[in-house]
This record gives structure tokens, C-alpha cells and sequence, in this order.
């Protein structure tokens, strides 16, 4: 198994490399630039565009800024002043190096652009995958134990739904009821909150951070709900199809434990491994969820980014995120390994 | 066989989220350095970390789509930071929604008339004396003196870190006569020189606070500023919001006044209109006309419009050969004649747009000397389909086949049999009601004869740098249709020299990215140099008429500048000339 994991890191670094270099052609090539907002708005001269250039490393050629991304260049000399002498050191370290780069819109560094939100992209989305699994399980559960029963064909119909829903329209229809139709009976107020993370000038209470968190977490789970329930639904109708079920009650144990002992828990394996392959999202983010809901997150942050060409931050989430899903589907295969005895990587 | 222990794996899930909100928690309101806290001293406000903005005093809520950058108008201009950047910081002097000049930092706006400017006309330079205030102090107690005016100055202008700003190329330098008067020496006449030191983007700031080895563009400065302006930042939770508390400071007596403002970070237009009608939000800033409209029919909401305009929807030929940037060069085959020209300015049913789409709020412009004080008296185009077909006739352009679209027979621009198409392009940002706009104009360019292509392209593409391959300073459009207009009061520089001087023409150095070409309109716009207002006014309205014959640009109609504000909130006022908090220490609160 070591031997495996040590193999599986092995071959993520050339991985990763090839996916930095094409992900970085690939946001440059896009036409347009970073200094596009700086030319209208700014009228700005030729000299000055050279000058903004030198600043962000865009008068380099696109192979050596992909060096200087890589590396960083404070072991090779630049010309900071455009006289075409290059007299000093850069000061940048490489990404390889934990430097990734500074954003060109805010001029901080990317680390710190992604640390302000990450926390509360994880935040949104770790308790939007719990209420995800709390509410999935069961539904999948009941439905395979009790197939083409009512509650079934209810939780059918309804997950159906939740795969079809555009997630954007049911972000604004539930603002429509919940922050605009209908009001608190005591106060008057909005009975939720528009959106934000909590009340701006209130005192911290529990209440108010999980009364902020209820239209954001409903809007971004009913996708996922419906998906799993019906992935748990299908693995559970197959499991309890088995021989070792059957035997299982032949030899008479209570139903209950049939289904929940033997049945569910392996039934649960492959979902397990669904849920690391969608463990990225942690990091990433919902843009739609933290749009609507003006949640301060790692959605925006990309969104903003992508839109306003700030390509340093941009590479900086796509990379961590294709390290985490590299690190997720390793896990995913491990964890599978672990529940499952048939699986072997030796 | 083994089985999973799922239990004791949803024990573990719930322990690690619950563990995520308790850090969130107790974390997720932790703030940006700012003045009172300077992240480079790292002195006893460190110690105490910010209170959670007092509600209980009077407060406003300002919401806004996206974060501003930082406070600095001239390092990010999404406009954002300008509108925080009057928050917190003064300029020199600013421009009121009239048009008018109006002294901030400074004791009085310099003139000839008061001996403020001084007209070298032998060798056509002036020197212009400031005298500042001499009650206006920092937060932290020091006094605003020249030395900070001189030393943004020089951060600004510096050649490795600093940006570029109007007036850069004709300051000689800035000379320091006391604490609060100094003199700029000009290389020419600069008749922008009122507004240099202030406007919507420019602020002073604090030399003894601001680290000028870390660079204009890039100091703490723009993100932790210290106020001399009406409020304090208290708070920046990024993505999230910004609070400020009223500078007890501040040097007018009385003011603000409302205590504490909130800058909250919104960025879905729906549920900034129904925050508005929900009374959750005191200001929400420049509102398209469909908003305006929607906003101003609420009960407790009150519709700003600016008494001037500033935004024109325009039209912008390419007059030379698509791909090509050379004035001089082949001519575009379609809008190279100028009869094309006027024949599409005359297909246009600009009222029909207006009134359709924009809800009848524009009004019709058809020169660029429209804002006061240069206001030219050029007749309003007509609009004429048939005198546009006619127009297209005689300059050989007509449709032998019947097919709907003419041909060159006779044409002067293109080869003979060549079909009458262009592109018409458009950026996508604007919204719906821009892109209505595009295809009513492609439909009645139709109507004429023309076989319109529609694009809708992304602003950054559009007007992107030419190495980046921005379409237009790279030449590779026909014709575009944008909102554009200039910042302040003087069009000499930011206009007309920008958008139609010919050396403006060069890739990058300018955008008269249509390539036009007049000898007669540059030698008038030299000429305009002057302080002589009365001829400048004479010499701007001869290049009316130029303008107006050539069609460098088809002007059609003004962008409204709107802002909602709530009726509790008093003494607001939209402006096109600044930002909608330009007088925000006026604001109150009536509850």
C-alpha cells in the first residue's frame, strides 16, 4: 500500500506540471488582458503601459513569465526602471517555492487573497455537505428498502426535480420568499436574511450565523441531495440483492439489522468515495450560492478573477484545486481499498 | 467480510464541522489593518482588535456589487474605490454635480482674475499657486500640509512605481513656498490645472504615514488609509463589508452626519433592489434606467438623477482598413466614405431607442461640446431613411440583385461588386438594455441596406492593450457601439485629444482607434491650449462643425446617472461628475 501511495505522488508531480503549464497558456492566450480596465478608463500612455507591465512581469515573454511563476526570478537579473539594462535582482520566489505571485487588481499577494475566503468557502460548503449527507442517506435508504412505495415515488419525483432545477433560479426564488415575502410574525423583519454570513453590527450569536447559513446551505444542497439519494438508492437495491443478506436473514436476524448492519454499511463504500471526489468543492466554492447570497467566498474570489483577467490568482486557485482533487482521488481510491477487502494495490 | 464504519465516519464529519464553525465563528470577523491599526507598526491597536460596528447611533448602509480594491481611485479604477476613497480622504479640490469647481484641502480656487495663476505668454508656461487650509488635520492629529500634497505628488509620478494621471506631461514640478502654499510650474498652459490635485480619483495622502519605498501603486496606504476625510475605517471584512465610524476630527464643525456607514458587499443586482425595498440599504449606486425606473416607483426609495451627463452611447467607425492602424493608410471599404457615415447617423431612430429601451430617460446628443460650460450650438440630425438611401445611392452603393444588401457599383472605398457588410460590436457588460440597443441599430442599418453582423464582445477584449490584441487598438472592428464620455469639466485633454487628435491614432498612445485624421481639427485643438476661456469656447465650437461634417464618431444619446437612495436618508445627490458620496459628510439620517 505505501508502495502504491509513494507511486500515486510520483506520478502527480509530472501531472501537475504539464496541468500548470497548459492552464497557464491557456489564461493567456485568452484575448484581452489585465491592462484592458487601465486603457480606457485611464487614457493611459505607451510609456506607462511598459511601466504597468514591468511591474506585473507581463513584458516578459510567456515562456519566461511561466519561469518566473515556476521559480520566481530573484536569481536572474530584471530591469525594474525599462532602461533596458537589467541591474537588479527580482524579488519574486516561485510558486514552487510558496510565492504565488501577487494579484494584479488588489497588489496583495495571492496567498492572502485565498486565505481571507477560504475559511468561509469551507465554512459553506463543510456544513453543506453534512446537511447533504444527513439528508441524502436516510432518503436513499428508505426509498430501496421501501421500493416503489409512496414515500418512494415521492422521493423520486422530488430528486428528479433537484437535478433539474437551475441552482441560480432556486437561489432567487427562495430569497423571493423567505428575505421578501414572508416576515418574522414578532419583529416584522424579514423572516431570513438576504445574505452575508452574519449581521452586520450585531452582536455574535449562534442563531445569527445559522440563520444566515439556511438559504445558502438549502440552495446549494438540493443538487447534491437528489444526486446521492439516488446513488445510495441504487447501491442499496444491489446490495440487498446479495447472498450475504439473504443468509444474513436466513440465519434470523431482525430486519433492522439486516439493512443497517449489513446492507447500508455496504452500500455506503461507494458513496464514501463519492463524497472524496467531491471533497474539492470544500475549497472551491458554489460562485452561484456565494453570489446570490454575497457570501465571501473562494466561488467569487475566482469569479472576480476570471472576469478582471487577474491571472496570478486565478493559476493560484486552479492549482491548489488540481492538487486537491489529485490529493482526493488518492484518497478515494485508498479509502476504497480500506473498506473494501476485495480491492487490492499491491 | 469488512465492513465500513459508517457511524463512526459521520462522527468524525459532524466533530470537523463542527469544529469549522467554531473557527469561522470566532474568526470570520476579523479585519484588514487599517489606519488605527497600521500593519507595519504594529502599535497598541494591535492589541485590541476592532469592535463590531455600533448600530445603535445613527448609520446608513451603502451596497456595492464588488469589493473596492483599496481606497486609491488611481492604482484600481473599477470606481469602487473612489467612491470609499471620499469616505476617508480629501483632495485639493473637487467638482460639485453642477460643474463647478470647488475648493477642499485648498483656501480658494486659483484663477488669473486672483492672482492664483500666473500666464507666461512669451514662452507659453504658467505657474499656479494653491494656498491650503490650514485647519484640516489627520486622524492621528497631524496637520495637512504642502508636504503631503508634494510628496503624493511625487509618489504618483514616480517612474517605477507610480501610475500616470492627467497633467503628469505638463508639470514641470511643485514647489513648496510654506506649509500651505505651493507652486506648480507648468511647461505649457494646462487648462485642467483646477482639478489636477483632485476629482473623482485623486486624493492627498499623508507622507509621514505612507511608506513611499513600498510605491504608490502598491503601499499599505490604499488599503489602510488614514483619514482627514468626514469618516475612520473601522473594519474591511473582505468580500464581506467595510464599516466606518465618523471622524470626530474632521475639520467642518458639525459634520458628518451619521455616524457610522457600512459598505456592503452585494453582488447580485436583484437582491440589491430588493435590499432597497426591503430598507435594508440606504444607497444603491448607478442605476441602469430599467432599475431607476423600477426603484423610483418604490415607496421608500428616492430616485438621484445628476443634473449633467457625461455618458454618450456613440457609435465608432473604423475609417481605415480593418486590421490596419495607419490614418494614412487604405480607407475601410464601407465606412471609409464619409456619405456612409451620415447615411447611418441618419438611419438611426435614436428617440425610438430611447423611449423603447431606455424608458425615455436619455436625452439626444449629437456633439461632444453638450456638458456646460462648452455648449455648441450644432443642429440636431435628422431622421431620415429615405434621405439615407438616397445618401448610399450617390455614393455608389446599390442593391442591383434585390437581395436586401447593396453593392459597391461606383463606390469610392471598395471593389467594385463588393457587398455592404460590417460588423457591429458591442461589449457585453453593459446589460440587456445596451444589447436591445445593438440589434435595433443593426435592424435599422438593415433597413438601408447595410448587412449588419452583431457581436457582443467582453469590455476586456474590446478595449484590451495592442499587444494583448484588443480589437480595437489592434484595428479589428468596423463598428462599435460603447457608453463613453470625460471625467470633469475641460474635454481638451481627455477628450478631444484622446479620442480624435491624429497622433492619438498610434496604437496604445491614444484611442482615436477609428483613425481619424483632420489637420484642420489638430491645429484648432493646439490652439485651445489657452486660458482664454471665450476662445477656447470659439475654437471648440469650430471643431463641432468639422466633427460634425466628418463623423469621426456618431454620438446618439446620454447615459443616465442615477442613484437610490433611501427617504430616510438625507442630502443625497447623484453626479456624474464625481462619485455619489462626494458629499457624503452632509448626509443625515431622519428616521
Amino acid at each position: 500500500m505505501l508502495n502504491y501511495i509513494i507511486r500515486r505522488l510520483l506520478q502527480a508531480v509530472p501531472m501537475l506540471f504539464l496541468l500548470s503549464l497548459i492552464l497557464f497558456v491557456l489564461i493567456n492566450i485568452v484575448p484581452g488582458g489585465p491592462l484592458a480596465g487601465y486603457g480606457r478608463t485611464r487614457r493611459i500612455n505607451e510609456e506607462k503601459i511598459e511601466q504597468l507591465k514591468r511591474q506585473f512581469g507581463l513584458d516578459k515573454p510567456l515562456p519566461v513569465q511561466y519561469v518566473v511563476w515556476l521559480v520566481g526570478n530573484d536569481w536572474m537579473h530584471i530591469d525594474a526602471d525599462g532602461d533596458g539594462v537589467a541591474e537588479s535582482y527580482g524579488e519574486r520566489k516561485g510558486i514552487l517555492r510558496g510565492d504565488f505571485g501577487f494579484s494584479f487588481r488588489s497588489r496583495k499577494p495571492v496567498l492572502e487573497e485565498i486565505s481571507d475566503r477560504l475559511g468561509n468557502t469551507i465554512y459553506l460548503m463543510g456544513i453543506t455537505l453534512l446537511v447533504v449527507a444527513l439528508i441524502a442517506i436516510p432518503i436513499g435508504v428508505i426509498s430501496a428498502i421501501k421500493q416503489y412505495s409512496w414515500f418512494d415515488l415521492v422521493a423520486t419525483t422530488l430528486s428528479f426535480m433537484g437535478q433539474a432545477i437551475p441552482e441560480f433560479w432556486l437561489g432567487l426564488v427562495l430569497l423571493l420568499i423567505f428575505y421578501v415575502r414572508l416576515n418574522n410574525p414578532i419583529t416584522g423583519d424579514s423572516l431570513l436574511p438576504s445574505g452575508g454570513m452574519y449581521t452586520l453590527g450585531a452582536d455574535f450569536s449562534v442563531w445569527d450565523w445559522a440563520e444566515h447559513l439556511i438559504l445558502p446551505v438549502t440552495m446549494g444542497m438540493v443538487g447534491w441531495v437528489a444526486w446521492y439519494s439516488r446513488f445510495l438508492r441504487s447501491s442499496m437495491l444491489e446490495t440487498i440483492h446479495q447472498d450475504y443478506i439473504r443468509t444474513a436473514r436466513a440465519k434470523g436476524q431482525k430486519e433492522r439489522i439486516v439493512m443497517v448492519k449489513h446492507a447500508l454499511k455496504n452500500a455506503l463504500i461507494p458513496l464514501v468515495t463519492l463524497f472524496a471526489l467531491d471533497f474539492p468543492y470544500i475549497f472551491t466554492g458554489s460562485i452561484y450560492v456565494e453570489l446570490i447570497f454575497s457570501w465571501p467566498g473562494m466561488g467569487r474570489l475566482f469569479y472576480d478573477s476570471a472576469v478582471h483577467r487577474d491571472y496570478p490568482v486565478l493559476m493560484g486557485i486552479l492549482i491548489i484545486s488540481a492538487c486537491l482533487i489529485m490529493v482526493c482521488n488518492l484518497a478515494a481510491d485508498l479509502a476504497y481499498a480500506y473498506l473494501d477487502p476485495r480491492v487490492r494495490y499491491d | 467480510m469488512q465492513v465500513i464504519k459508517a457511524p463512526r465516519i459521520l462522527f468524525f464529519l459532524l466533530i470537523a464541522v463542527l469544529l469549522l464553525i467554531g473557527l469561522v465563528g470566532c474568526g470570520g470577523q476579523t479585519d484588514q489593518p487599517t489606519a488605527e491599526q497600521p500593519a507595519d507598526t504594529g502599535e497598541s491597536a494591535q492589541a485590541e482588535p476592532p469592535a463590531a460596528p455600533e448600530m445603535a447611533k445613527s448609520s446608513a448602509v451603502i451596497i456595492i456589487p464588488q469589493d473596492p480594491l483599496g481606497f486609491n481611485g488611481l492604482v484600481a479604477d473599477t470606481g469602487y474605490e473612489a467612491m470609499v476613497g471620499e469616505l476617508v480622504l480629501l483632495a485639493v479640490s473637487e467638482i460639485d454635480p453642477n460643474g463647478n469647481v470647488y475648493p477642499e484641502l485648498a483656501a480658494e480656487i486659483p484663477t488669473l482674475e486672483n492672482g492664483g495663476v500666473a500666464f507666461d505668454e512669451e514662452n507659453w508656461t504658467m505657474d499656479v499657486t494653491w494656498k491650503l487650509r490650514d485647519d484640516v488635520f489627520w486622524a492621528d492629529g497631524e496637520q495637512v500640509t504642502v508636504d503631503d500634497v508634494i510628496f503624493t505628488w511625487n509618489a504618483i509620478t514616480d517612474p517605477e512605481m507610480g501610475i500616470w494621471v492627467d497633467g503628469v506631461d505638463y508639470t514641470d514640478s511643485l514647489e513648496k513656498i510654506d506649509d500651505f502654499t505651493f507652486v506648480v510650474h507648468y511647461n505649457t498652459v494646462y487648462t485642467s490645472y483646477q482639478t489636477q490635485f483632485g476629482g473623482e480619483n485623486f486624493n492627498v495622502y499623508p507622507e509621514h504615514y505612507c511608506d513611499a519605498s513600498q510605491g504608490f501603486t502598491a503601499w499599505d496606504c490604499n488599503r489602510a488609509p488614514l483619514s482627514d476625510g468626514p469618516y475612520i475605517l473601522d473594519e474591511w471584512v473582505t468580500g464581506d463589508h467595510m464599516s466606518f465610524s465618523a471622524n470626530e476630527n474632521y475639520f467642518e464643525a458639525g459634520k458628518p452626519g451619521i455616524d457610522t456607514l457600512i459598505v456592503q458587499i452585494v453582488p447580485e443586482q436583484s437582491v440589491r433592489k430588493a435590499m432597497m425595498a426591503e430598507g435594508d440599504a440606504d444607497l444603491n449606486m448607478w442605476l441602469s434606467e430599467a432599475e431607476a425606473k423600477e426603484l423610483s416607483e418604490l415607496s421608500n426609495v428616492y430616485v438621484s438623477f445628476s443634473p449633467t451627463e457625461r455618458w454618450v452611447f456613440r457609435l465608432i467607425p473604423n475609417l481605415v482598413e480593418r486590421g490596419t492602424v495607419d490614418p494614412a493608410g487604405p480607407p475601410h471599404p464601407v465606412l471609409g466614405d464619409v456619405r456612409v457615415r451620415q447615411a447611418i447617423r441618419m438611419a438611426v431612430d435614436v428617440d425610438t431607442i430611447t423611449n423603447s429601451v431606455f424608458l425615455g430617460y436619455p436625452k439626444p446628443v449629437w456633439t461632444e461640446f453638450f456638458r456646460p460650460p462648452y455648449v455648441c450650438d450644432v443642429p440636431r440630425p435628422v431622421f431620415d431613411v429615405a434621405g439615407a438611401k438616397s445618401l448610399l445611392e450617390g455614393a455608389g452603393w446599390t442593391d442591383t440583385d434585390g437581395d436586401g444588401v447593396r453593392e459597391c457599383h461606383g463606390c469610392t472605398t471598395a471593389e467594385e461588386g463588393n457587398l455592404m457588410e460590417i460588423e457591429l460590436m458591442t461589449y457585453g457588460e453593459y446589460g440587456e438594455e445596451l444589447e436591445l440597443a445593438h440589434q435595433l441599430i443593426g435592424e435599422m442599418l438593415g433597413e438601408i441596406g447595410i448587412k449588419v453582423e452583431l457581436s457582443v464582445i467582453e469590455g476586456a477584449v474590446l478595449w484590451a492593450d495592442y499587444e494583448s490584441g484588443g480589437l480595437e487598438q489592434t484595428g479589428d472592428f468596423d463598428l462599435n457601439l460603447y457608453d463613453d464620455g470625460y471625467p470633469g469639466i475641460d474635454p481638451t485633454d481627455n477628450q478631444l485629444w484622446y479620442y480624435y487628435y491624429t497622433a492619438a491614432a498610434e496604437p496604445d498612445y491614444g484611442w482615436n482607434v477609428g483613425r481619424w485624421s483632420n489637420a484642420d481639427f489638430d491645429a484648432l485643438l493646439d490652439e485651445a491650449y489657452t486660458l482664454d476661456e471665450d476662445y477656447r469656447k470659439e475654437l471648440f465650437c469650430q471643431m463641432a462643425d468639422i466633427m460634425d461634417a466628418e463623423l469621426p464618431q456618431i454620438l446618439l444619446w446620454s447615459a443616465i446617472g442615477a442613484d437610490a437612495f433611501s427617504n430616510r436618508l438625507e442630502g443625497g445627490q447623484s453626479t456624474t461628475n464625481d462619485l455619489p458620496t462626494w458629499n457624503v459628510a452632509d448626509w443625515t439620517i431622519n428616521e
